[in-house]
């Protein structure tokens, strides 16, 4: 299985004898050895994957990448997390998807209200199987435990992915009424309930769902 | 050296009477003692045919001389600042990472036909434009900018190292370059982009690579 | 053969600090009760917090003693209730700073949150809002802090704030605007400006504290000041020195 290792927080080395990873297209910024580089359509599990992608809406442009050496990926000087899955599942933005074994299988999932929130991508990516992934967030992620009893709520900007068995409500944020009627407009939360683990970055910057 | 690291994103120079520095122009952010910033007329050392040189290079990055005595914080836009100490040899990079160097550097413009001119070559094989590149050689300190951290990977001959132009920062070395392309990526990439090729560095020394593929 | 990763370490209501950094660019608050933020730096929260506009109306008396800048209300949050709340800005560096009875100027689009015990009352500088009494509050900036002491110049743009000391004056480089070079630059246009002609000076005993970039954090509205004799005209948007 390939070798994942970060050098620094911004940039992943995969060490690679032979095998293959789904990285994010165009992410390679140095290689040593011999590399062979592959478009994946529809993510790589063939035509149905990819009509579900298309329905989905989610643009997930991946390459496989294969070969002997090291391999450097860096995507827009984004902070990468390691995410070690033995079995599980993970839910992830597409765009902050920046590689992932070649062994673990991608899907699309609905998400529900939180996606009609944002009036883009009603589906998320989700990873499935043994193996690592590295994912992007803007700034380190946090890592935040949700319990039965300890339900969490995110701003939808700083959202990243998740794991476990969460389920996932949609609800307002902030009341910017005034006294005198004067609107600041609404923003939106997400509230997660179950158990499970919440990735958020320390940024919001791609909020659709509003200021909080 | 003259530069001490004060944090990832900013340096601090100490000047001396008889001393001087070259920085990008508003590249300072707070200083104490008596120290003068003057705009660079010549671009540097290279006297006004230097600058022609730079016009023409399309390198025509604005510079300023400090000189005096006290201490200056410099830094950039936000970017991340890498300290690449010359002893002797010769560093190669693109002018508008230059944040700033000691002024003992001798500085120079390379065409691209000659080894150094990375971003020129790509630039120059691509889009036509810019062939020059900016050495600086002998005994100092450059600090270089890169957007997010810099990764120097090393090169030796038994092991190549293939880089995306994009996120090219400098090299230092005894390093030829040429540009390649790697079995699927201009497929996938585009073919007519300039992303459609890597750099391949062969020989002994250094390249920095920045975590991004974007410009500064 | 699974490589090793290094867990990550994992945060729950319990694990989290109270009123300190998680990372660098992340900070978390413990609220028992009211803080104040800026629209938009709330990234997650445990417990039970509610969110409302400061012109909210039940908040008239916590306005009267804490909230002195009445025209960008609007920008401002009451969060209230108990929980854990984590603060975050771009992903650009976070500080907490603690005042005893002291006072700090800062730059309007640094501030992101403070506790009632301090007031907020715009700077007479343009851009900037004070805060005065006792308490914690969290700012935003540019890479990480830096702490110096006067005597010393610094880049408008870089300038974050200060604290205890007197408020600078404007420096130019005379040298440079009225000497030789000033004048080849007027009669040929060649040779432009250094960029470093003026600063802000700081003397006397303080604290001046500079971000890592000279990319100013977007300015925040601090409000109008009554127009009348004797006070400084400030403009009603976005202020700043910089658009003087």
């Amino acid at each position: 299985m390939a070798d994942f290792t970060l050098q620094g927080s911004k940039v992943l080395a995969v060490r690679m004898g032979g095998d293959s990873v789904k990285a994010k297209n165009g992410a390679m910024v140095a290689y040593d050895g011999q590399m062979a580089f592959k478009r994946l359509s529809g993510g790589g599990e063939g035509i149905r994957g990819m009509v579900t992608r298309r329905l989905a809406g989610e643009s997930m442009t991946m390459m496989e990448v294969k070969g002997t050496g090291t391999c450097y990926f860096a995507d827009r000087a984004s902070e990468i997390n390691l995410v070690q899955l033995g079995g599980e599942k993970l839910w992830v933005e597409a765009s902050n998807l920046l590689c992932t074994d070649g062994g673990l299988r991608t899907g699309t999932a609905f998400t529900g209200l939180r996606g009609a929130s944002q009036g883009n991508g009603l589906f998320t990516t989700t990873l499935e199987g043994a193996g690592t992934a590295a994912i992007m967030s803007d700034g380190p992620a946090v890592v935040l435990r949700v319990a039965p009893g300890m339900p969490l709520t995110v701003d939808p900007g700083a959202y990243v992915a998740h794991t476990g068995n969460l389920t996932q409500q949609f609800q307002s944020g902030v009341n910017f009424r005034t006294v005198i009627g004067e609107g600041g407009g609404e923003a939106f939360q997400i509230r997660f309930e179950g158990d499970g683990l919440v990735y958020v970055q320390p940024s919001e910057r791609n909020t659709i769902g509003g200021d909080v | 050296m003259p530069f001490t690291q004060v944090n990832s994103k900013v340096v601090q120079a100490k000047i001396q009477a008889g001393q001087r520095l070259y920085s990008q122009r508003g590249a300072m952010l707070a200083y104490s003692g008596a120290v003068s910033f003057t705009p660079d007329l010549a671009g540097g050392q290279g006297g006004i045919g230097g600058m022609i040189g730079r016009r023409v290079a399309n390198e025509a990055t604005p510079l300023m001389t400090v000189e005096g005595d006290g201490t200056v914080m410099f830094g950039h836009g936000g970017h991340h600042i890498e300290v690449i100490e010359l002893s002797g040899e010769t560093l190669y990079v693109e002018a508008d990472r230059l944040l700033a160097f000691d002024g003992q550097l001798r500085q120079g413009t390379m065409f691209m036909g000659q080894q150094g001119g990375v971003m020129g070559m790509v630039r120059g094989q691509v889009t036509g434009q810019g062939l020059f590149t900016t050495t600086l050689a002998g005994n100092g300190a450059a600090a270089v900018m890169a957007h997010g951290g810099v990764l120097a990977l090393p090169v030796t001959p038994q092991s190549p190292v293939h880089v995306d132009p994009q996120a090219y920062v400098a090299h230092r070395g005894e390093l030829q370059n040429k540009l390649t392309t790697a079995l699927g990526w201009r497929e996938m990439v585009g073919r007519g982009s300039g992303e459609g090729f890597q750099l391949e560095l062969t020989g002994s020394g250094t390249v920095y690579v920045q975590a991004s593929e974007e410009k500064l | 053969m699974t490589p090793p990763v290094s867990a990550p370490v994992i945060h729950d209501v319990n694990t989290l600090p109270s009123g300190d950094n998680v990372n660098p660019y992340a900070f978390s608050v413990d609220v028992q009760g009211q803080w104040f933020l800026q629209k938009g730096k709330m990234i997650a929260y445990y417990g039970q917090l509610s969110f409302d506009g400061v012109g909210h109306g039940r908040f008239d008396r916590l306005l009267a003693g804490s909230f002195h800048s009445p025209m960008h209300a609007a920008d401002w949050v009451v969060a209230e209730g108990s929980g854990k709340m984590l603060l975050a800005d771009r992903s650009f560096d976070i500080n907490s700073y603690d005042l005893d009875d002291g006072n700090l100027t800062i730059r309007s689009g640094n501030l992101l949150a403070y506790e009632p015990g301090l007031a907020l009352k715009q700077s007479i500088i343009p851009g900037f809002l004070t805060l005065i009494g006792t308490g914690k509050f969290v700012a935003a900036s540019n890479g990480p802090v830096i702490f110096a002491e006067p005597p010393i110049r610094v880049d408008p743009e870089a300038l974050v704030g200060w604290a205890d000391c007197p408020s600078p004056c404007h420096h130019y480089d005379h040298q440079y605007l009225r000497g030789v070079l000033g004048g080849v630059r007027r009669l040929t246009g060649l040779g432009g400006a250094s960029g470093e002609e003026h600063q802000y000076e700081f003397v006397g005993a303080g604290t001046v504290l500079l971000q890592s970039s000279e990319q100013v954090m977007a300015a925040r509205p601090t409000g109008a000041t009554p127009g009348q004799q004797g006070v400084p005209r400030q403009r009603g948007g976005v202020g700043g020195l910089l658009d003087m």
